[in-house]
């Protein structure tokens, strides 16, 4: 799950799939990197097919990181980027941006956060310069702290009080299914532990984790090479490099013993829900491309096995979807759905698995293989079409996979997967003694609906 | 911005911090100097070829090298408007049943042969055009065209679709209602823009048969009121032989008249007093965990010149640039003025704006915020202030460049992809436009003068219906407290019948 700095977004995924095919090539992304000597790593890809750059600078910092007590900080400190600095007052960011005819944005995942801008390309030094400034320069005051933590507080309050699944999806999932992992919390947090933090803690934090070692810049688009990475020297070159260590990552949850249930409600909740989650491998084991042809198999397009079944065959949903929410530590595998009228939560727990127990028990068709991989393959190269699809594609390989080079090899690694891997998978992560089950159902006292 | 600004709470540890940043701002003196832009380069807006079949289908072709993929979208003069009140939604169902079954396969079959392709095949409608769009690699086109074609002119719309879609739409209407932004908008469709919701009503759905979706596509899904759009890995000869191919067969439909046949009355409506809120709705939601707010009206200026002009002598209306403006000012991104001041000044919500939903002879003006439901009532006021101060004073040239900016800039990015394309020019046909209008859009914004803005703002910008919906219990008292001249109704969101809102 990620939160935006700003979006207005339904709950419902809309699956829907992109076009394309096996046959067809993927062209590689074609990539300069390099490290600098404060830690920073910069990677660049020339394209000069639009006037417009894309920008992002990924940060390692994410909500598993949230100070304890401070559930929420690290998307909350992602807002307070966009505050004043030593040079640039607030919001300078939107007069770099948007007034010149572009745009930008800044999300905060599990395990990272980024920010990205995309402008034409004549102002690419304006904004490589305004990154760095906020690198080491951000001012943290007491006016504008709150306010925005009051802007996080609505965002919580629309995103998962006012959406009739926004709990489910946005905190029971990650609170049920962890219970050691800081992934517990979930990215949004809560609106009391939001309200306890200060701007101590914001100094804090930025002192901790916005430091050139824990930050790649990656641009995409219309450039000069040469230019480029003089001004990637002039800008961030500078940056002294941060003493002592970054801090360690969490331990990982421990593998389940034990299965379990969970009864949850909400208020204005029109149908019942039920999610099954087990825990995913981190995003850099070798299982991830058979999870994701078996989460295309189950999920991926209107002739999915879950839509097929759930919602137009036995028609106990209106939606049912598995997703693979991998992480670089332990991720869920959850599949969920939601009721059609007049259908309960226990009837599409066992609907839901009777799905996962065929996956489990017979080899997916040499059709179904073949649809899925040509399903993800086609979904690669439409979302490469944009110089910031390009620069997204490198954060993803670079956060998930450990390495920029990563980006070039996703197709092959569908391309090789076999009916008897998805099957492998499917028998080593759904077992039966590692299963969440949450039911989530209108609350006695609710509202009229 | 001096750091002499900055309010810490307390305590040593805070100034042991402080010193640090100072310290690592230091070596970065270098550049701490805001450099200047270089110069612009020109944003490049596609070539667009065209011809017509014999049966009237106007066809458009965008060539565009770099990746593997073609979108397709056929856009017909077939939405919302062209259905009954009484049938509201029929023109959603129709689009939507067009990939659900033909007379040689099954909706499964669809779905499966188009996604084994590695494509997809999808369709939807609004209040002027319905759309069905492929996306497909280029190598795969010639198969994933023909079923493309069949589902458009052999769809079967069996009964067993036409039912579950049916309990489909109803449910995701009831899920849409539990929203207070989503009922909000429903609202404000018969309410404020004397149109219905677009989607329908759980009433209007219940009476929509299948003889009902027969006749609607029988009527509007046709080559002459159709335009046929191919973007991205494909040549005009290639396009040409696809479409003589599959579609020279798809017969002409009745002569129906053109969409947005002038409503008399709604638009020409205004407010005795010149008040910016004419009446309130208040929808009340219990346990809403926040408050929707919208300012809703009706703009008796549409994106024609003059709707009722013969086809070939359709022009744009020159007020629509002058409206966009408008809205990039109040309400069109993350920096307009009512973002600056409900979220970036007072932290009252997550996101505020506005926007006009253009039809040929009008359009349906919105701004819309959720908020907790504690401050519904003081952004209802925030709202209704920036509304006045467009009315009020000229937008200065500081203002008024940025905000142009953010509409050409918008437009150039809306280029980069195939699919994006193909929905730009697909949204011009259905009101009489043409892809000749994608030149001249950024221009005439930047041609647009501040007086012109507040002289549109003065005709148009009063007598607003305010919709707030939300706990009720929290808000109601100060809203009554603040607007204490203005007829407020109330309503539960459980009884709400769209049929009796006027």
């Amino acid at each position: 799950m990620s939160l935006s700095r700003f979006a207005l977004s339904g709950m419902l995924l809309v699956v829907g799939a992109m076009a394309a095919s096996a046959q067809v090539k993927v062209a590689p992304i074609k990539f300069e990197e390099r490290v600098l000597g404060n830690g920073m790593r910069v990677v660049s890809v020339r394209d000069t097919s639009s006037p417009t750059v894309s920008i992002h600078v990924l940060y390692m910092v994410g909500g598993k990181h949230d100070p304890i007590g401070r559930s929420g900080f690290a998307h909350m400190f992602e807002h307070m980027m966009f505050k004043s600095t030593k040079n640039m007052p607030n919001e300078k960011l939107d007069r770099l941006t948007e007034d010149v005819g572009g745009w930008n944005n800044a999300s905060t995942r599990e395990d990272f956060t980024n920010y990205y801008e995309v402008v034409p390309s004549n102002h690419l030094e304006v904004l490589l310069w305004a990154e760095a400034d906020r690198m080491v320069n951000l001012n943290v005051d007491e006016k504008n702290f709150s306010s925005e933590r009051d802007v996080v507080k609505e965002e919580y309050r629309q995103s998962v009080l006012s959406q009739p699944y926004g709990k489910l999806f946005y905190t029971l999932l990650n609170e049920r299914n962890y219970l050691q992992h800081p992934y517990r919390r979930g990215v949004i947090g809560n609106l009391e532990e939001l309200g306890a933090a200060t701007p101590a803690d914001a100094e804090l934090f930025y002192r901790q984790f916005y430091r050139p070692d824990n930050a790649t810049l990656i641009v995409v688009g219309d450039f000069d090479q040469s230019q480029f990475d003089g001004w990637v020297d002039k800008y961030f070159g500078g940056i002294k490099a941060p003493e002592g260590r970054l801090p360690a990552e969490p331990a990982d949850e421990p593998e389940r013993t034990e299965a379990r249930r969970y009864e949850e409600t909400a208020p204005n909740v029109p149908f019942p829900a039920v999610a099954i989650s087990y825990l995913a491998p981190p995003s850099e084991s070798d299982d991830i491309p058979a999870l994701r042809v078996a989460e295309t198999i189950m999920s991926g397009g209107a002739s999915s096995r879950l839509y097929e079944s759930l919602v137009r065959s036995q028609q106990v949903a209106q939606e049912a979807a598995f997703n693979a929410d991998i992480r670089r530590q332990k991720g869920l595998l959850s599949l969920y759905a939601i009721a059609s009228e007049g259908k309960t939560s226990p009837m599409l727990e066992s609907a839901l698995m009777a799905e996962i127990t065929k996956m489990k028990n017979s080899p997916v068709s040499e059709r179904e293989l073949q649809k899925a991989k040509n399903l993800l393959i086609s979904s690669e190269i439409s979302y490469r079409e944009t110089n910031d699809g390009k620069a997204n594609a490198i954060e993803q390989a670079l956060a998930y996979r450990g390495s920029v080079a990563a980006v070039n090899d996703s197709v092959v690694r569908i391309q090789n997967v076999t009916a008897a891997d998805v099957m492998r998978v499917m028998n080593r992560y759904f077992n039966d003694s590692g299963r969440v089950v949450i039911h989530y159902n209108q609350a006695p006292t609710g509202g009229d609906r | 911005m001096n750091g002499a600004t900055r309010a810490f709470t307390a305590g040593i540890r805070i100034t042991v911090i402080l010193a640090l940043a100072a310290a690592s701002s230091v070596v970065f003196a270098q550049g701490s100097q805001e450099p200047v832009p270089g110069a612009p380069r020109n944003v490049s807006v596609p070539e667009v070829r065209e011809f017509s079949l014999a049966n009237g289908l106007k066809v458009l072709v965008v060539r565009r090298a770099g990746s593997p993929l073609v979108s397709v979208q056929m856009s017909m003069a077939a939405g919302a408007a062209q259905e009954r009140s009484s049938q509201a939604g029929l023109a959603r169902m129709s689009a939507e049943l067009l990939t659900k079954g033909t007379r040689k396969r099954s909706a499964s079959e669809i779905a499966s042969a188009v996604e084994y392709l590695g494509g997809s095949l999808t369709s939807s409608s609004s209040w002027t055009s319905a759309e069905l769009q492929l996306s497909v690699t280029s190598d795969k086109l010639d198969e994933a065209f023909s079923i493309f074609a069949e589902s458009l002119l052999e769809p079967s719309f069996s009964q067993a679709e036409v039912d579950l879609l049916k309990a489909q739409t109803a449910d995701g209407l009831a899920y849409s209602l539990s929203q207070p932004g989503f009922l909000g908008s429903y609202a404000a469709s018969a309410f404020s823009f004397g149109e219905h919701p677009a989607g329908g009503s759980l009433k209007s759905i219940e009476g929509i048969d299948r003889d009902a979706v027969i006749g609607f596509a029988r009527r509007f899904f046709a080559p002459n009121r159709s335009t046929l759009i191919f973007v991205g890995d494909i040549d005009e000869k290639k396009a040409r032989t696809l479409s003589a191919r599959h579609l020279a067969k798809w017969r002409r439909g009745p002569a129906v008249p053109a969409p947005g046949t002038p409503r008399i009355g709604l638009a020409q409506r205004t407010p005795d007093d010149g008040a910016m809120v004419r009446r309130i709705l208040v929808i009340d939601l219990p346990n809403s965990g926040q408050a929707s707010v919208s300012f809703n009206r009706r703009v008796g200026e549409g994106r024609l010149a003059d709707p009722m002009a013969r086809a070939a002598r359709r022009t744009a209306n020159p007020e629509y640039y002058v409206a966009s403006v408008l809205n990039s000012v109040l309400g069109g991104g993350y920096s307009s003025r009512l973002n600056q001041e409900i979220r970036i000044k007072r932290g009252l919500s997550y996101g505020a704006g506005s926007s006009f939903a253009w039809r040929s002879d009008g359009s349906n003006f919105s701004t819309r915020t959720q908020t907790k439901n504690e401050s519904a009532a003081e952004v209802v006021s925030l709202v209704a202030d920036e509304l006045a101060k467009l009315r009020d004073s000229e937008i200065g040239g500081l203002e008024l460049i940025p905000r142009k900016a953010v509409l050409t800039g918008g437009f150039g990015r809306s280029l980069e992809t195939n699919r994006e394309i193909a929905v730009q020019i697909g949204a011009l046909y259905p009101l009489g436009l043409g892809a000749g209008e994608l030149n001249s859009y950024i221009p005439k914004i930047d041609a647009v003068e501040a007086r012109a803005v507040k002289a549109f703002a003065a005709r148009n910008m009063a007598g607003f219906d305010v919709i707030v919906v939300g706990d009720q219990s929290v808000f109601g008292e100060e809203l009554r407290r603040r607007f204490p001249k203005t007829m407020i109704t109330a309503v539960k969101a459980a009884e709400l019948d769209i049929s009796t809102l006027r």
